[in-house]
């Protein structure tokens, strides 16, 4: 239902009172309304944008740290893979001497 | 509905999609497109040149053979990056000649101008399509003009018309994909619909994006010349991207395709715009890149070719024509996974979800 | 794209498919609430990829889906009145109605214009003083804040030619119907990772721990998805049922605090119609009385405007995960991508229209052989 989109604040700015920024999205810029976010943020932030609204600052420390668990997730997973594959090629060596 | 006046004419039942009059997703490349123009227009227009539904239509002179295409230009805004209304109209018709492996050597200009249009405005136009077609050394020797009254055109169109001498040896169509065929696209995709989209108010997006609308007979001459009959098929992705160009090759020719979406040139900008708008890059317009079928033996070659031009620098080779799924397009996708890339309903709208 | 493109990185989205296989003892039967998880799903191929260890159901978390037959009759009025702009986002546009859809009011002269933004149709307001501006304010939670925001503008901004078609739902009723029904398949859920962005998760743990379902709070990307159901089956195959989420970057625990104090400044809660499902008490959000002047349905007088669902669009037991899209009596014939019967059939991501294309492959595959 809801497209969001991780973009860098550029610069924050007031429209008639209203919390305005222009955010970068990888190259393409737009006017995002801040107003909810306003507190939490200043320029170089990630926030999430949908229908040109942030509605929250992206948090970069949890970003890496769950990051960070896939990574090794997928580490001990090619682990577990390179395992089985030795399992497997031991079986069958042990099969092939008896 | 006492209070409405526009839809109390309505009567006509579910499935309403044919309605009586044009609307916005007739002029899409997509199945409407298709629809109208078999049903509306090819009845009437029905010659054997026409009936190949080429980009260009073929006959045979004395002599020689040439290759003749026409093509109206309505976009919106008349002015964008990289580009306008005027030269948009000289590419375009030039393309569509070079797809068919004909060099362009004159062309034909219809305008309908409305009423109102700032004469400045007319003269960037005008000058823009004279420029291209200089660029390109390709005479316009007719041409026309109307004017309607304000109102009943968005500032202007242009018709253009252009015929070109068929290279000899090479008959690229989209009937000639074969089976075992590569699939090169010359170019980064989706430039020119993304340039258009940013500059629309409603976008309200800054993007450093140009329309990559260029004459591509550059890239073609060379690979007519170095691979003659082996290229198969040669088509310009314009309306409907370069999904629909491909789902009408593969019914065209009856094959299946397959695309590898890690390797489609798609530039970052392109894919941020993409994303902010729900929108599937495959199916955002080009007006300078060409989609190019050879058998997989001359792949590198054509490759090398198209980047040896700067037009076609970042040429890649994004798929295979397969014996599978005959008449549909299927992406494999980055994650491993596989899905149709279908022909759209209609225009590919902005979404939220 | 910064906190994008890592996330559809395919080593790791292979590395947690092999983890969900290994964990799963069983095949899941799961449903991905939003429909733009269900997009993520489609366009990259994961069911199928996931095999046979979980069956995806696509939820009911898309306005084009779950928007009333009678409110889009309201819109395709609205629209066609000469004085008015109407405003909306690119997805209700080709969703039927009972005699057309958007488009083709504007074919036939109707204002109907796409906007990104509910603050773009309040700056068209202001533009044009002399037209009437409506806006048509569909979508979730997420959605909400930015249609609360735009309404407290125009308030703000003393605009007189503004208003709103509100069609706002919520997403925990809806789950909650979806539970209560006697044949219901779901054993766990992805919850909407943006929902939650801006409303937290408290209203998820009564939900979680009554059905004794688990719920995992999810974002959109592929690993984003693949780690919630993943997250899911560790629940299902350990006997929990909890609250988890998966998706820390965006989503804590109390949401976007201004966000919903504005939502709830300018709008209540009420039952609501949902297509294809029927009316869910209390899930639906409407201007409260002191912002009335911005509501379109009582400034053009539509409530005498009524529509009921075509019987034979089934979309509703699809939707629930009760009926395949083949075995729909008017699939393929009656309903089609080009002559949609009903909203799953509309976007490509719709379940029908996604069976509609497979299949018709598959066919002409079987017809070669």
């Amino acid at each position: 239902m809801c497209l969001g989109i991780p973009g860098r604040i550029v610069e924050i700015h007031h429209d008639e009172g209203l919390a305005m920024g222009l955010v970068d999205f990888g190259g393409v810029r737009r006017e995002v309304c801040l107003a909810y976010v306003e507190d939490q943020v200043e320029p170089g932030d990630y926030a999430l944008v949908h229908v040109g609204f942030a509605i929250t600052k992206v948090d970069e420390d949890e970003a890496r740290r769950t990051f960070e668990a896939l990574r090794q997730m997928s580490q001990l997973e090619e682990l577990d893979w390179m395992r089985e594959v030795a399992d497997r090629s031991l079986d069958a060596m042990s099969g092939g001497q008896t | 509905m006492a209070t409405t006046s526009l839809i109390d004419g309505l009567t006509c039942p579910v499935p309403f999609a044919s309605t009586d009059r044009i609307q916005l997703g007739h002029g899409s490349g997509g199945k409407m497109s298709a629809t109208l123009f078999r049903e509306r227009i090819l009845p009437h227009f029905d010659n054997p040149a026409l009936a190949v539904l080429g980009d260009a239509a073929v006959f045979r002179v004395p002599a020689t053979e040439l290759a003749i295409s026409t093509d109206s230009f309505v976009v919106s805004p008349l002015e964008f990056p990289g580009g306008n209304i005027g030269s948009l109209a000289v590419h375009g018709t030039l393309n569509d000649l070079a797809m068919m492996g004909a060099r362009p050597f004159c062309l034909t200009a219809g305008f309908v101008l409305e009423e109102g249009l700032p004469f400045d405005q007319l003269d960037r136009i005008v000058a823009a399509m004279a420029a291209a077609a200089r660029r390109a050394d390709v005479p316009i020797v007719a041409g026309d003009t109307k004017v309607v009254e304000r109102g009943k055109a968005d500032g202007l169109y242009i018709n253009t018309t252009g015929v070109g001498v068929l290279h000899v040896g090479a008959r690229p169509g989209p009937r000639g994909a074969r089976v075992g065929d590569a699939i090169l696209v010359s170019g980064p995709i989706g430039r020119h619909g993304m340039a258009i989209m940013a500059t629309r108010e409603s976008t309200g997006f800054e993007t450093g994006i140009e329309s990559d609308s260029a004459s591509l007979w550059p890239v073609v001459a060379p690979l007519l010349n170095q691979l003659g009959p082996a290229i198969h098929v040669l088509r310009d992705p314009t309306r409907g991207g370069v999904a629909s160009a491909l789902n009408e090759i593969a019914q065209a020719a009856g094959v299946g395709i397959e695309l590898e979406e890690s390797s489609l040139p798609i530039p970052a900008a392109v894919q941020a715009g993409c994303e902010m708008l729900g929108l599937d890059p495959l199916y955002v317009a080009n007006e300078g890149i060409l989609v190019a079928m050879v058998p997989e033996t001359c792949a590198t070659a054509a490759l090398k070719c198209l980047r040896a031009d700067p037009l076609g620098a970042e040429a890649a080779v994004i798929g295979r024509v397969v014996d599978d799924h005959r008449g549909f397009v299927v992406l494999h996708t980055s994650m491993g996974g596989t899905r149709i890339v279908d022909m759209l309903p209609g225009d590919q709208l902005p979404r939220i979800c | 794209m910064k906190y994008l493109s890592e996330y559809r990185d395919p080593t790791l989205a292979r590395a947690l498919i092999g983890r969900i296989r290994q964990t799963a003892s069983r095949r899941w039967t799961l449903m991905e609430v939003c429909g733009g998880q269900t997009h993520t799903i489609v366009k990259q191929g994961l069911d199928e990829l996931l095999g046979e260890a979980i069956e995806m159901i696509h939820g009911p978390g898309c306005p084009v889906c779950v928007t009333p037959l009678e409110q889009i009759d309201r819109a395709l009025a609205l629209a066609a009145k000469p004085e008015v702009i109407f405003t909306s986002f690119g997805d209700m546009l080709r969703v039927p109605g009972s005699a057309c859809d958007l488009l083709q009011v504007r074919a036939r002269g109707g204002q109907v214009r796409v906007v990104y933004s509910p603050l773009d149709a309040v700056a068209l307001a202001r533009k044009n003083p002399d037209r009437e501006v409506v806006f048509f304010a569909v979508g979730f939670e997420t959605t909400a804040p930015a249609n609360a925001m735009a309404v407290w503008r125009a308030a703000q901004l003393g605009l007189r030619n503004f208003s709103m078609l509100v069609s706002h739902v919520t997403v925990p009723p809806a789950m909650t119907a979806i539970l209560d029904a006697p044949d219901n398949r779901v054993q766990g859920f992805l919850a909407a990772g943006h929902v939650c962005t801006v409303m937290g998760w408290t209203e998820y743990e009564p939900i979680a721990a009554r059905y004794r379902v688990p719920i995992i709070v999810t974002g959109f990307e592929p690993l984003d998805i693949l780690e919630g159901i993943y997250l899911a089956v560790r629940q299902l195959e350990a006997g929990r049922y909890e609250v988890e989420n998966q998706y820390v970057r965006s989503v804590r625990r109390e949401g976007t605090v201004p966000a919903r104090s504005l939502v709830e400044r300018v709008f209540h809660l009420v039952d609501r119609q949902w297509r294809g499902i029927g009316t869910i008490p209390m899930s639906g959000l409407a201007l409260r009385e002191e912002f009335v002047a911005f509501d379109a349905e009582r400034r053009f007088g539509l409530s005498g405007i009524r529509a009921s669902e075509p019987t034979e669009c089934r979309a509703g037991e699809v939707l629930r995960g009760l009926l395949k899209p083949l075995e729909c009596p008017m699939f393929g014939n009656r309903c089609t991508p080009e002559h949609p019967l009903g909203a799953p059939m509309v976007s490509s991501e719709g379940a029908c229209a996604a069976y509609f294309n497979y299949g018709r492959m598959r066919q002409r595959q079987h017809a070669e052989v």
